[in-house]
């Protein structure tokens, strides 16, 4: 029946046909719900009750009138931090396993294995590794004399906690950034490394000169990653320390699920939720706007 | 550049609105359905509940072939699937031998759980009462006046709504210390302390024994319930005390029951006697250190008991007796619920889903295997550790229903009690804590109007 159509109506009724079920799924389960989300942020909704009552701004002004709220945010600084540290380290894994390595796909497949695994398993795991008494870590510093060292309370000591939290994720995303460089450095044409050769450029030159600048686009993208787990820190803090200890490593969106589920307050979690969504956005033009200062190619 | 701009501020919303969904979908299916049936199902219900209250058990005891259908129960217990409530299932149902029951296991929160399903109408036939204001019973959940055990019952007003019944209480605890009786031999303790310095005395003991005298089992916040639920009322001698709140701008002071209780805990991990670190503690681990006597007590629900005595020990090293927190040598415990039971009033299957809960709650047996206290006054616990508790004179003080405003306030005001304990004990100045809360308090109250 399609034959009697022309080429142009065929190719249309295919790109039609194929696109439309992606976009039905991404409007139910991506669009409705963020727009019903913005709804909700105009109600005081409890979460279950049919009534939903309409209050306009007031979760928004509660919100920018409790600068509580706010202060988990630098809860959210150590996760930036390590997030930094994070891609440098990748950066340098991806140059190194690029090379002529023996092994190479061994090491590449070693370091990528944790991001496999599931986030909350990972974070049990952990547990056992930063536990005081019995934890494997401070086992192991007390073994090779470090006695002193290991007594820390990795979760429970006020400013350490959300560095041994984020360094759980520097160590379980760390292997994914370097696949996404090593990706990169594979599409780096050889011949400007040959032609900087033959100018008698070394390793760090070429490193400094060509290797990072070509890089450029896919470290703003691993950036951006970087920013927005930053900010987006649930599973680790929820299963390892509950926020604890007393709030010490709350992060906003634990804060945001406390509203909604634990105090029944859905509008004023929902409100919270957008200016989240706006907080990144706006992190992220600044991000833009400075990185790409030197200039678009 | 503008261009490029633009559309990386498109993929910054395409992924955010992605990772919203999180939270989104939760919200997105419930609106509707909730609404639908109620009226309808209600009162030829309740109607024939209030007529019926006496006889409706001869039939339902007599003619069980009659009840029929299929029902799910979803339950918290999901260590018994397969296991113990399969044995129930079969007893069950010589009695009524034309209902078939399934389990639903819940997953991680049952409370959260209960939430997103009655949002989205679709409830299993038999669960617990989710954390919602006893006025909202009604709309999710049949009376159950009807079964007959009224007269028997202990918490009938817990969840009640306008003189209906709405849950019942799968069984009852009460707190006290429960504690390794080979620990407490080896350590030379003979006798049960009666007083808080006795307790003291007899921490000092197993602390210089290399034991760990109370695990508090502080970091997973949970374990800490009942030295904010339970031990305030008792210390202030009135089973009211948590919801006179409502009347304070100021509910948290040094010298009430909540300075009083806290400051209790507070006391023992400043003299050493909780965890090393109590800020790293192990639920899990916990159990098979006090079953091993490594850690000496617990101060918890009765219904631990079984699982320590499952985490690797015998019935007879463990024994329970009542928090001596105070000098005076007379002891209050607190009897307090768990979850209830309720029967959802769309169920298609009421009928069977009410004899089932019945048929729990009578002559099940789950009581003793979950180490309860049974929900029927006067019926004896068969545990050794309770009649241990109850030798000692204790009073069991029987707790009030939460009142639906200090609630609402609590939440307004953001206020998690247990996380609050953790404040107060970590802190430097405990003072400070309850100032911050009697703030948010007042503020809260204030706002809503109270």
């Amino acid at each position: 029946m399609f034959g009697t159509l022309s080429y142009n109506k065929q190719k249309t009724i295919i790109i039609v046909s194929f696109l439309l079920i992606p976009l039905i799924l991404l409007a139910t389960f991506t669009y409705y719900p963020a727009l019903k989300l913005v709804y909700y942020s105009f109600t005081n909704w409890d979460g279950y009750s049919p009534e939903k009552p309409w209050v306009g701004l007031d979760n928004y002004r509660e919100v920018f009138n409790t600068p509580d709220i706010f202060k988990v945010f630098t809860h959210n600084f150590a996760y930036f931090v390590m997030g930094l540290v994070q891609n440098i380290v990748a950066i340098y894994f991806a140059v190194v396993l690029n090379s002529k390595l023996r092994g190479r796909n061994a090491f590449r497949i070693m370091l990528f294995l944790p991001y496999i695994m599931n986030g909350v398993a990972v974070a049990f795991m952990f547990g056992y590794v930063f536990d005081t008494t019995n934890g494997s870590l401070n086992l192991f510093l007390n073994s090779i004399g470090l006695t002193g060292l290991g007594q820390t309370s990795w979760l429970g000591t006020e400013g350490l906690v959300n560095y041994a939290l984020a360094s759980t994720g520097f160590w379980r995303f760390m292997g994914y950034n370097m696949v996404i460089y090593i990706a990169s450095l594979q599409a780096i044409p050889r011949d400007i490394y040959e032609a900087a050769k033959i100018d008698g450029a070394n390793s760090m030159q070429t490193l400094w000169r060509i290797t990072l600048p070509n890089m450029k686009a896919v470290i703003q993208l691993n950036l951006f990653l970087t920013v927005t787990g930053a900010l987006e820190v649930f599973d680790l803090p929820f299963v390892l320390t509950k926020g604890g200890p007393a709030g010490a490593s709350q992060t906003y969106v634990q804060r945001v699920v406390d509203t909604a589920f634990a105090f029944n307050n859905y509008g004023l979690a929902s409100a919270m939720s957008v200016i989240l969504l706006f907080f990144v956005v706006i992190v992220l033009l600044i991000q833009q706007l400075v990185l790409s200062r030197g200039g678009d190619k | 550049m503008r261009n490029k701009l633009f559309s990386l501020c498109f993929v910054i919303i395409m992924i955010f609105s992605l990772s919203l969904t999180g939270c989104g979908s939760n919200n997105n299916n419930n609106a509707a359905t909730a609404t639908d049936e109620p009226a309808a199902t209600t009162a030829p219900e309740t109607a024939a509940g209030e007529a019926t209250a006496a006889p409706a058990t001869e039939p339902a005891a007599a003619g069980g072939a009659d009840i029929s259908g299929k029902i799910i129960f979803l339950t918290n217990r999901t260590d018994m699937i397969g296991k113990e409530y399969d044995e129930y299932v079969k007893r069950f149902n010589e009695k009524y031998p034309n209902i078939k029951v399934e389990f639903e296991a819940s997953q991680t929160d049952y409370n959260q759980q209960a939430k997103v399903r009655m949002a989205s109408g679709e409830l299993p036939d038999v669960m617990f009462v989710p954390n919602i204001p006893n006025s909202d019973l009604p709309k999710y959940f049949a009376s159950l006046d009807d079964l007959g055990l009224n007269d028997q019952l202990t918490f009938k007003d817990f969840k009640s709504f306008d003189g209906q019944l709405y849950g019942i209480t799968t069984g009852n605890s009460t707190s006290g210390i429960v504690y390794n009786k080979k620990a407490f031999a080896d350590a030379g303790i003979t006798e049960v302390p009666k007083t808080w310095d006795e307790f003291l005395a007899a921490c000092e003991k197993l602390k210089a024994k290399g034991v760990v005298p109370l695990a508090s089992n502080f970091k997973d916040k949970w374990p800490l319930n009942d030295w904010v639920y339970a031990v305030p009322r008792v210390i202030a001698g009135n089973p009211d005390f948590p919801n006179e709140k409502l009347t304070q701008d100021a509910p948290f002071t040094m010298d009430n029951g909540y300075g009083k209780a806290l400051g209790l805990l507070r006391e023992l991990n400043e003299k050493g006697y909780l965890e090393k670190d109590i800020n790293s503690t192990n639920w899990e681990q916990s159990k098979k250190d006090i079953a091993s006597g490594k850690f000496a007590m617990y101060f918890l629900g009765n219904w631990v008991i079984n699982q320590v005595i499952g985490a690797g020990t015998t019935s007879d090293n463990v024994g329970f007796f009542p928090l001596p927190y105070d000098n005076s040598g007379t002891l209050t415990a607190p009897l307090s619920p768990d979850f209830f039971y309720a029967v959802a009033k769309n169920s298609k299957n009421v009928d069977a889903a009410k004899a089932f809960v019945k048929w729990m709650i009578e002559e099940s047996g789950y009581e003793d295997f979950a180490g309860f206290i049974s929900p029927l006054k006067g019926k004896e616990s068969k545990l050794t550790q309770l009649k241990e508790f109850q030798s000692t004179g204790v009073v069991l003080q029987e707790g009030t229903v939460d009142d639906a405003k200090v609630t609402e306030i609590t939440n307004k005001a953001q206020l998690d009690l247990p996380a609050m304990v953790q404040e107060f004990v970590l802190a430097k100045d405990p003072q400070t804590v309850f100032d911050k809360w009697n703030k948010a308090w007042a503020k809260a109250k204030k706002d809503l109007g109270y």
